[in-house]
């Protein structure tokens, strides 16, 4: 007789409910980590972007990094960040400050990718349009060509930040008190490992469709011609100003 | 309100033109807003323009034909630098913004920003930006380059969009209008920002045969004006009503100049062979 048959295990799943709390903390948690980070890792991997689509020695130097951080695993990252980093500084990195680098780290690499690649995608009328009116490169590149390699790379960054806050279950190896340390930390008490990590399952799964449901949303409503609620609402002021001047230059 | 079309000066001196290989000059010449000397450019081993020499006046239609591949395209972003020559020099209003004429010592030299500034163009592709609405299109560089607010940017954008009949369309995004009526906007972005000259690299080439008329209109409008204008075209038609300088070119060269009546009088064996293909 195997000391866990089936029979002899009692499935509480009243334990979830009564928990609550600290599922919605490490959520909470690893929705913190991962949102500063996809911050981080936007700007950078815009930057490394940028780097690799210039001159050298720049462009050289962005793709070393993107080639060596993309082949990273997240588990490895985080204990180079939080126990290698914090004797080569001299500074104890808190596990948040670990995840949220750690993260920036790997996903700056992929975020370099998908940016070039959607301002690859720009057609280069784009740029002569704007250095033809006298823009600045600076001004072009705000203005003209960030906005529409957004909303190109705006799929994809969907799908990096849910690969972000999966990726932050291995956190739990520093002692960040996210979804799966939490679970464990249960389990630990009440040993119901099936009822525990199902739940935590179904926790990421349904985040995983909410931040997929969230970037369409932002994706529709980004579209061009304006399409939605949200983005009706949004531009309803311009809409109003524009129907203005055309009524006073209409009759003018 | 006054139309921006409009407030386009004639011009006060004669009209005139000079190609200086070609020693076709004019003694009516009026002042010098381009002038172009032995502009050379490469790609990599390949020269595509060997050596142009050009000159525009103020109020003057310069018009650029030829085969595909000859360089009338590449002279026109020599200009405003879009393309940078590997050698020679490209001046406007005296002031130097090519690599420059190394015989020449004392020459005042600009940045090609403000270059830019002072010249308009219009692509083939017509290159609007296609997250902006048509106002926002032109309120974007008065805002840039002008340093508008943004009311007095959108005002203007209405004026100007008003003057090519496309006021209604103001809220509307590239994607929503037809060919024609994007260039018309990529024409009233140009001109809203006051230059002193227009380029025009094939502005009807990707246009359906119905919404040439349209494009044409507007362009015919500004000549009239007397706008400069140095326009790239196969509207051999066009050019002979407005072209008050031609300039057919193949290889790299140009092989003809004329002004008006060149269509009925050019000599070139090459020039009469393509307009017999063409017209």
């Amino acid at each position: 007789m195997t000391p866990f048959s089936a029979r002899s295990v009692n499935y509480d799943w009243g334990l979830v409910w009564d928990n609550r709390d600290m599922f919605w903390w490490g959520l909470v948690t690893a929705l913190q980590v991962s949102a500063v980070a996809l911050v981080l890792s936007m700007v950078f991997g815009m930057l490394l972007a940028l780097g690799r689509m210039g001159r050298r020695p720049g462009s050289i130097l962005a793709a070393a990094y993107i080639n060596i951080f993309r082949g990273i695993p997240a588990l490895v990252s985080v204990i180079w960040v939080y126990f290698g980093w914090s004797l080569l500084v001299g500074y104890n990195f808190s596990t948040f400050q670990a995840g949220v680098i750690a993260l920036t780290l790997l996903y700056s690499a992929f975020f370099a990718e998908i940016f070039r690649s959607a301002l690859t995608a720009l057609s280069l009328g784009q740029n002569e349009a704007g250095l033809a009116l006298g823009m600045s490169s600076g001004r072009v590149f705000f203005s003209v060509k960030l906005p529409q390699a957004t909303k190109i790379a705006i799929p994809n960054i969907g799908n990096m930040f849910i690969g972000m806050v999966k990726d932050t279950s291995v956190f739990t190896v520093i002692g960040l008190v996210e979804i799966v340390r939490v679970t464990q930390n249960l389990n630990a008490t009440y040993f119901q490992p099936f009822v525990l990590f199902t739940t935590a399952a179904i926790i990421y799964v349904v985040l995983a469709f909410v931040l997929d449901f969230m970037f369409r949303t932002l994706e529709k409503t980004l579209s061009t011609p304006t399409n939605g609620f949200f983005a009706t609402l949004l531009t309803s002021r311009r809409s109003t100003r524009i129907n203005k001047l055309i009524e006073v230059h209409g009759d003018s | 309100m006054v139309c921006a079309l409009c407030k386009i000066s004639a011009p006060t001196e004669q009209i005139g033109v000079s190609v200086a290989t070609n020693a076709v000059t004019d003694s009516t010449l009026g002042e010098v807003k381009v002038e172009l000397r032995d502009v050379r450019k490469t790609f990599g081993t390949n020269e595509v323009l060997h050596g142009i020499n050009l000159t525009v006046s103020k109020g003057e239609h310069v018009v650029l034909f030829g085969p595909s591949g000859s360089g009338k395209s590449t002279i026109l972003r020599s200009i405003n630098l879009l393309e940078v020559p590997t050698s020679g020099s490209v001046k406007f209003n005296g002031v130097e913004y090519g690599p420059g004429d190394p015989t020449e010592e004392s020459v005042i030299r600009g940045r090609p920003l403000e270059l830019r500034r002072s010249i308009g163009m219009v692509f083939q592709q017509f290159n609007l930006f296609p997250h902006l609405t048509a106002i926002h299109n032109i309120a974007l560089p008065l805002r840039s380059v002008k340093k508008m607010s943004r009311r007095d940017a959108e005002e203007k954008a209405a004026q100007s969009l008003r003057d090519v009949g496309l006021l209604q369309w103001s809220g509307s995004f590239p994607a929503q209008m037809s060919g024609g009526q994007q260039q018309r906007v990529a024409i009233a972005r140009a001109l809203s920002l006051d230059p002193e000259v227009m380029l025009f690299d094939e502005p009807t080439s990707a246009l359906d045969p119905e919404l040439v008329g349209e494009v044409l209109s507007v362009m015919r409008r500004l000549a009239t004006m007397g706008m400069t204008m140095v326009v790239v075209t196969h509207e051999l038609g066009f050019a002979r009503e407005v072209g008050d300088h031609n300039v057919f070119m193949e290889e790299g060269r140009i092989v003809e100049t004329g002004g008006r009546g060149f269509f009925e009088s050019c000599s070139h064996p090459r020039t009469q062979a393509f307009m017999g293909s063409v017209l």
